[in-house]
């Protein structure tokens, strides 16, 4: 998508394809099970038939992260382990996106110790975070329907400009059309 | 005899139908999945969610006595809290309850630890949805802590 990334400006085509993209991204996000602990029991019993996470369009866990599009980070990230995280998240291809699932994963959880990293979006650049310890299977459905919020309202083709304001580290939109 | 008995049973492709009959008996069953975001199941009547503040049902007064006994309790110094005393009033007034989200474990002692009656101030509430876009929304004031704050209805 490099060639034709953001590049474009308002006209019937690129907003309906826009739409379209979008709606591709959000139900086909084959996720990459990044299970480390005791949160990727509930990433299974979520991807199980009982919660069934491909109604969703997101059943596909993929062992290799050439295959996938979003991460579930599961768990405790050791600082062993981080190098690896970062490693796999730059062989995923674009567009990515990284949930960080847990309390442990979002901010170390109970262990501010020298060997756990103290949050994954210290490696990675995180979407959603879902709290919990572990979060319920409805929970990480939640966050990942609020995930597919966020990828509806991603400009894929279209140029829209952005600022930072005033006292906030992330960009909006100048005029946020919905 | 043993290889004639080999053939039939592949011709007619024995194995494979005793395979799709185990999947025909299951198949008259109705569907086992939940359909989380239309139909909310029930939580446990010990399920431990996020933590909620609450008020007197009837008068909606305040009933958190700032005795500091939930921040001095949990394990991860996730809570803070203040308040000041009025000249002439008895019980101190909540100025501000700050909640990190974003390392809770839910093991629900704050809530336990909380001494008012009949009303406990501190609950583990039933939401259990739990999303958010940054690590500062994850920091709950004590406007977002009480309890009936209306959970965000899922719309596609």
């Amino acid at each position: 998508m490099g060639l034709i990334d953001q590049r474009f400006d308002d006209n019937i085509i690129t907003t309906n394809l826009d739409k379209i993209l979008n709606w591709a991204r959000r139900s086909s996000l084959w996720p990459m099970g990044f299970g480390l602990a005791c949160c990727a029991i509930e990433m299974m019993a979520t991807s199980a038939s009982r919660f069934d996470i491909s109604r969703f369009g997101a059943e596909v866990f993929r062992a290799s992260p050439r295959q996938s599009d979003l991460m579930i980070v599961a768990g405790t990230v050791t600082k062993k382990m981080a190098p690896v995280l970062r490693r796999l998240y730059d062989q995923m291809p674009e567009p990515k996106w990284v949930i960080s699932m847990g309390s442990c994963s979002n901010a170390g959880g109970p262990f501010p110790t020298y060997s756990v990293l103290q949050g994954v979006d210290k490696v990675v650049p995180v979407d959603v975070y879902i709290s919990g310890c572990p979060p319920r299977p409805e929970a990480l459905l939640y966050g990942l329907m609020r995930l597919q919020d966020k990828i509806r309202k991603e400009n894929t083709v279209l140029r829209r400009p952005r600022v930072i304001k005033v006292g906030e580290t992330e960009p909006v939109l100048v005029e946020d059309r919905g | 005899m043993q290889t004639l008995k080999n053939f039939f049973r592949t011709v007619f492709l024995i194995d494979l139908l005793k395979g799709l009959w185990v999947t025909l008996k299951y198949t008259p069953q109705p569907a086992f999945t939940f359909q989380y975001p239309a139909e909310r199941r029930p939580v446990a009547a010990r399920f431990r969610g996020l933590l909620r503040l609450q008020v007197e049902p009837e008068t909606g007064a305040q009933t958190c006595i700032v005795c500091d006994q939930c921040a001095k309790v949990c394990p991860d110094d996730l809570i803070s809290l203040g308040g000041h005393r009025e000249p002439g009033q008895k019980i101190k007034i909540l100025d501000y309850f700050d909640f990190n989200l974003s390392r809770c474990s839910f093991c629900g002692l704050c809530s336990e630890v909380c001494p008012t009656k009949p009303v406990k101030a501190l609950i583990m509430s039933e939401d259990y949805e739990l999303g958010s876009y940054s690590r500062n929304t994850q920091i709950l004031r004590v406007d977002e802590m009480y309890d009936g704050v209306p959970i965000e209805q899922y719309t596609r």
